[in-house]
């Protein structure tokens, strides 16, 4: 029996309709891939309305921010080995344990892989956020203690000197961490930090003033305070050798609506007063920082052979002249443009640098390029393109080649200043023959007169 | 006299042997000379030069002093005086060692002289 034409159709259209849901859901799956799935732990629903400014300025660029409380019991970063966020927000500085399969490993796992973290603290912080700044390097102050400043405090402060007007040379130099140079103060109240001084990626980003010390505002002081002066850090970060970045701050208030809007003047007689402070701008720059939306390198093609050639030899022969070309992109608001500094450098490389030379811009302006003389050395070499700048991802490419010595035909035939041992030689040469001439046709006089006689 | 005893003996060297040496032993003697002094030109211009083509330096070098030493072996076999110690070597047979270990040399110093 034969199936009436009208059904068919029917049956075409509900298997075209359920592969375009299963198309959408593919898509949907693979559009995380831009980098935008964030969690926020927050300590109490409270925060997502007090810091609302902050997460509606995260979400209009493009972020999905999932909000969950740092207890709940079904927290997971991860399921069946894959990480379902890419970034990861704390704002839970007095949870004393994370619900969930989350805990200190797991963050130091998810840094691990390459997510970032920003986390904010204050005076009543939690042991697993001091813990976890110590697995990055930073080594916060107890509970209970603040940042304390009798010089640079707010006028609004209550009478403890922990409302902080931070200045902006107080801040990195680097405008990829921290935005554009200003001169409006930040309004800071929270915790100290301090930096492991054998940590060599931990990053000063904001640091408190000569006058600052972190201590407990209500006890007098009887041992010496955990930070003072300018080794107080305000706000922290790392960038780990994977380019993972974590910022950790002191206060969660930096973030909040209220300092967001509130105007800031030192109480000193006569300070300037500004109706608008620098919170809101340096929390945009540092999440564009921490979240790698700013300061992300990449490279693109790598050439390298002789000058006058495009293709690479099998290998290189000893005093060649070469010609080594990369291409280097920046992140620039989501899209790869080509790198401009001109501070990048080139290594000739077998175990020590034989050759370092910096790198020129083409004449399109798209890459960069280096033309150089091999050393009169052979072996197995690496152009090196290793590049580390404040506030950057790490920049690394290598490029193995050999380099062969001369061939037995490559030498100079005939050397000039041998040409008088060649000479010499010869002429014993031709000493010889001409002498045993001489030798064999001798006939002695003497003996020819004694014949005679 | 000191002086006088050194010059006369010299001198009284250079007379005995003007005259007392054969013909054929002189004309080796002046081969030797001419030998001698291209070494020595050789060997002054590497200590001026520097002995940058060393193996160069060293094959022409080699080539003056075993021409010499042949030249000087060629010289006493030559020379009837010492017939006593050669019985077993005639002449011909001294300078056709002679020729046969020069080519040898020759070869040697052409292979090292690159």
């Amino acid at each position: 029996t034969r199936f009436p034409p009208h059904s068919t159709q029917r049956n075409k259209m509900e298997s075209f309709k359920w592969v375009l849901v299963l198309l959408s859901l593919i898509s949907a799956s693979t559009g995380s891939k831009s980098g935008k799935k964030t969690l926020v732990l927050l300590e109490n629903l409270s925060i997502k309305e007090t810091h609302s400014v902050f997460f509606s300025d995260l979400i209009s660029r493009d972020y999905q921010l999932v909000f969950k409380l740092a207890d709940d019991s079904n927290l997971a970063l991860s399921k069946y080995g894959e990480y379902l966020y890419d970034h990861l927000i704390i704002f839970a500085p007095s949870v004393e344990e994370f619900g969930g399969s989350v805990d200190m490993m797991a963050l130091t796992d998810f840094v691990d892989h390459g997510g970032n973290i920003l986390v904010a603290a204050s005076s009543d912080v939690g042991d697993i956020l001091r813990d976890f700044a110590m697995e990055i390097g930073i080594e916060p102050d107890e509970r209970e203690t603040a940042v304390i400043d009798h010089l640079n405090y707010d006028i609004n402060d209550r009478g403890d000197h922990t409302l902080l007007v931070v200045d902006p040379s107080n801040l990195i130099n680097a405008p990829l961490i921290v935005g554009k140079k200003t001169n409006i103060p930040i309004l800071y109240q929270g915790l100290g930090l301090v930096a492991d001084p054998d940590n060599p990626l931990v990053l000063e980003i904001m640091t408190g003033y000569t006058t600052s010390y972190s201590y407990s505002p209500t006890r007098s002081i009887e041992d010496y305070p955990h930070a003072v002066g300018k080794s107080t850090l305000l706000v922290a970060g790392l960038q780990a050798r994977n380019n993972a970045r974590v910022v950790f701050s002191g206060s969660i208030d930096l973030f909040s609506n209220e300092f967001f809007a509130s105007p800031v003047q030192k109480s000193q007689v006569g300070s300037k007063e500004y109706q608008q402070n620098g919170n809101r701008a340096l929390s945009e720059a540092l999440t564009q920082w921490v979240f790698k939306e700013i300061g992300i390198l990449k490279i693109g093609e790598v050439k390298h052979h002789l000058q006058g050639d495009n293709e690479p030899p099998a290998a290189y022969t000893v005093m060649d002249d070469v010609y080594y070309y990369i291409e280097i992109q920046e992140l620039v608001e989501g899209m790869w443009v080509s790198f401009t500094a001109s501070d990048v450098q080139l290594e000739f490389f077998r175990i020590d640098p034989f050759v370092r030379t910096f790198l020129n811009k083409t004449s399109d302006g798209k890459a960069y390029y280096a033309k150089f003389k091999l050393p009169d050395v052979y072996g197995v070499f690496q152009f090196k393109v290793d590049y580390r700048r404040l506030g950057y991802t790490h920049l690394f490419s290598a490029t193995q080649m050999s380099v062969r010595p001369l061939e037995h035909t490559q030498y100079e035939r005939f050397i000039d200043s041998a040409y008088p041992y060649y000479l010499s030689a010869f002429s014993m040469m031709i000493g010889v023959v001409l002498f045993s001439f001489v030798f064999l046709h001798f006939r002695d006089p003497n003996e020819r007169k004694k014949k005679d006689n | 006299m000191p002086s006088e005893g050194i010059i006369g003996v010299l001198n009284d060297l250079w007379i005995h042997y003007k005259d007392q040496t054969s013909l054929k032993l002189k004309l080796i003697d002046a081969y030797l000379g001419y030998i001698m002094v291209t070494g020595i030109i050789q060997f002054i211009y590497c200590c001026l030069v520097g002995t940058f083509p060393f193996n160069s330096f060293l094959s022409g070098f080699i080539s003056t002093v075993g021409s010499f030493v042949l030249g000087v072996c060629l010289r006493i076999q030559s020379n009837p005086q010492n017939r006593s110690q050669f019985e077993t070597i005639s002449p011909e047979r001294a300078f056709a060692d002679f020729i046969f270990a020069h080519i040898v040399l020759h070869l040697v110093v052409m292979n090292f002289i690159g």
